[in-house]
C-alpha cells in the first residue's frame, strides 16, 4: 500500500456516538513476501506456517497463542 | 658502646612474624637502612644473590607451586599482579548472533562464551598472534581483521526429538538431540596461515570440554560466530591465564618446652595431618639437663614435621595446657606460591613470563628516567 492510499481513521469527526469505523484498505501480504508468515507456537514452540485471514491456531496442538519468530538478522555482542 | 653486628640467631627472629591468641605482631619487614642504628641495610645485590632461592614444591601443567625465599614482600606481590593481570592470552572477544532462541538472552550467553577457557599450540599463541586493536575509525573495522591477530569460531546447535528414544523416557539428554550445549560444540574456524600453528593437536579448542554453555528444547536454536582476541587480565578477568595465583607466608611452628604423652597427641590434632609428629623421647633426650625431658624415656613427644602444611588456624593457642610451651609465627621472607593455570600456559611458564615482564617494565621506565634527567 503506498502513502497516498493511507487513510486517517475518523471516528470522532462526523459520527460521535461511535460504531462507523472506516477501516483502511486492506493489505496485501501475499504480494510482499510469498503468503506464508511463520510464527512460534506458545505451548508446543512448533513453527506454524499461517496464511492471510487464516486462524491464528496452531495445527500440532490448537493452541491459540503464537509469538513472532526472532529477527533474522544478526546481532553484535561483546563477550563481557 | 661500640655497636655489636646482630647475631644469626637475632637475624632468623627479625625474620618472623609474630602470631598469638588475638594479635599479630611484627608485620613489616626491619631490613632498610637507618632501621637499626649502626647496621647497614642497603639493598645490594650480591646480599640479594647470597639470600634468595627458589623451590619447587609441585610443577605439573595446570598447576604449581614453588617457594621464594630470600625476598621482599613488594617484588613478590608484583609476580603475583603481573600473573593475574599482565600475561595476555585468548580469548572470545566478540559474538555476532545470529539466531538464539535458547531461553538464555543473547548478552548472558556472549558472557558465558567469552569466559570459556581455550588452549592452542603455543607457538602460534604465544609468537603468531598478536594484538588487535580497535581502528579509531569505526568504518573500517572490517578491515582489521587478519589471521594473525583474531581466531574464528562457530557455535551451530539445533534441538530436535529424538525419535529413538524410550517411550517412558524422561532424561532431556536422551528424549532430545542436543539438549545441552557443551564447549566442546564449539568449532574452530582456520583463517589463512592459521592452519599452519594450530592443526592437530594444537587447534583452538577450549580446555575443558564439558563446560555446559546452555540448554535447549525441541526447536530450539543457536547459531552464532566469535571472534577471539589477545587480551590482558587488566582489561577483562576472562584473559586472565590463571584461575589463582597466590602466595601464602611460611608458616613457623616453635615447640619451647616439651609436649608429652596424651598432651602430645591433641596437640597434633590441633593442626592439619602431617604437620605434627610423634617421636618417642630417647636416652639422650632424657639425660639432657633441663631439657623438660628427664624421667621420661620413652614417652611420646610432639615434634614438628612439616610446617608448610599448616594453616596456622590457632587452635593449639586455645588450649591452657599448651600455654608457654609453643610459639606460632610466619616467615615474613618465605613466600609460597600456588599458581593454577586455565591452559593456555604451562603453570610454571606463568611465573617465568611474569620475571620477564616485570624485567621489560623496569627497563622500560629506566629509560623514561634517563630521559628525564638529560
Amino acid at each position: 500500500m503506498s502513502r497516498e492510499q493511507y487513510q486517517v481513521p475518523t471516528t470522532g469527526s462526523g459520527n460521535t456516538g461511535g460504531g462507523a469505523f472506516s477501516a483502511p484498505a486492506p493489505r496485501d501480504y501475499a504480494g510482499e513476501s510469498g503468503g506464508v508468515m511463520y510464527y512460534m507456537c506458545g505451548d508446543c514452540a512448533v513453527r506454524v506456517p499461517l496464511e492471510k485471514g487464516a486462524p491464528i491456531r496452531c495445527q500440532k496442538c490448537g493452541a491459540r497463542v503464537l509469538y513472532k519468530e526472532r529477527t533474522k538478522r544478526m546481532v553484535q555482542f561483546e563477550a563481557r | 658502646m661500640p655497636h655489636k653486628p646482630p647475631t644469626q640467631e637475632e637475624l632468623e627472629r627479625r625474620k618472623i612474624v609474630g602470631i598469638h591468641g588475638e594479635t599479630i605482631t611484627d608485620v613489616t619487614s626491619t631490613d632498610f637502612p637507618g632501621h637499626y642504628p649502626g647496621e647497614e641495610h642497603s639493598w645490594d645485590i650480591d646480599a640479594f644473590r647470597r639470600g634468595f632461592s627458589v623451590e619447587f614444591h609441585q610443577n605439573d601443567p595446570y598447576e604449581a607451586s614453588f617457594s621464594l625465599i630470600g625476598c621482599d614482600a613488594s617484588i613478590a606481590n608484583a609476580f603475583r599482579r603481573i600473573m593475574i593481570a599482565d600475561i595476555p592470552t585468548l580469548a572470545i572477544e566478540t559474538v555476532f548472533i545470529n539466531n538464539n532462541t535458547s531461553v538464555i538472552q543473547d548478552e548472558v550467553l556472549s558472557h558465558r562464551l567469552g569466559l570459556i577457557p581455550f588452549k592452542g599450540g603455543h607457538e602460534g599463541l604465544h609468537n603468531f598472534l598478536k594484538w588487535w586493536r580497535k581502528p579509531a575509525d569505526e568504518s573500517q573495522i572490517n578491515n582489521s581483521y587478519y589471521d594473525f591477530n583474531t581466531v574464528s569460531l562457530r557455535l551451530e546447535v539445533k534441538c530436535e526429538h529424538n525419535d529413538a528414544a524410550a517411550p517412558n523416557e524422561t532424561d532431556p539428554t536422551k528424549l532430545y538431540k542436543h539438549a545441552h550445549v557443551y564447549a566442546r560444540d564449539i568449532e574452530f574456524c582456520p583463517v589463512g596461515r592459521q592452519d599452519r600453528y594450530f592443526s592437530g593437536a594444537d587447534a583452538i579448542a577450549p580446555v575443558n570440554s564439558d563446560i555446559l554453555i546452555a540448554k535447549l528444547r525441541p526447536g530450539q536454536e543457536i547459531s552464532l560466530s566469535m571472534h577471539m582476541h589477545k587480551g590482558v587480565g587488566s582489561d577483562h578477568a576472562k584473559f586472565s591465564p590463571v584461575a589463582t595465583a597466590s602466595y601464602r607466608l611460611m608458616p613457623v611452628i616453635r615447640i619451647e618446652r616439651p609436649i608429652l604423652g596424651a598432651d602430645a597427641e591433641k596437640f597434633a590434632r590441633c593442626f592439619p595431618r602431617g604437620v605434627i609428629a610423634l617421636d618417642k623421647v630417647t636416652k639422650e633426650d632424657a639425660a639432657q639437663r633441663g631439657s623438660g625431658y628427664e624421667g621420661h624415656e620413652g614417652e611420646v613427644k610432639a615434634v614438628v614435621a612439616d610446617p608448610m602444611r599448616d594453616t596456622v588456624s590457632r587452635e593449639c593457642l586455645r588450649h591452657p595446657e599448651f600455654k608457654d610451651k609453643v610459639k606460632l609465627g610466619r616467615r615474613r621472607d618465605h613466600f609460597i606460591y600456588l599458581v593454577e593455570s586455565t591452559g593456555q600456559w604451562e603453570s610454571d611458564a606463568i611465573f617465568l613470563e611474569a620475571v620477564a615482564h616485570l624485567k621489560k617494565r623496569a627497563q622500560d621506565l629506566e629509560k623514561q628516567v634517563v630521559n628525564m634527567v638529560r
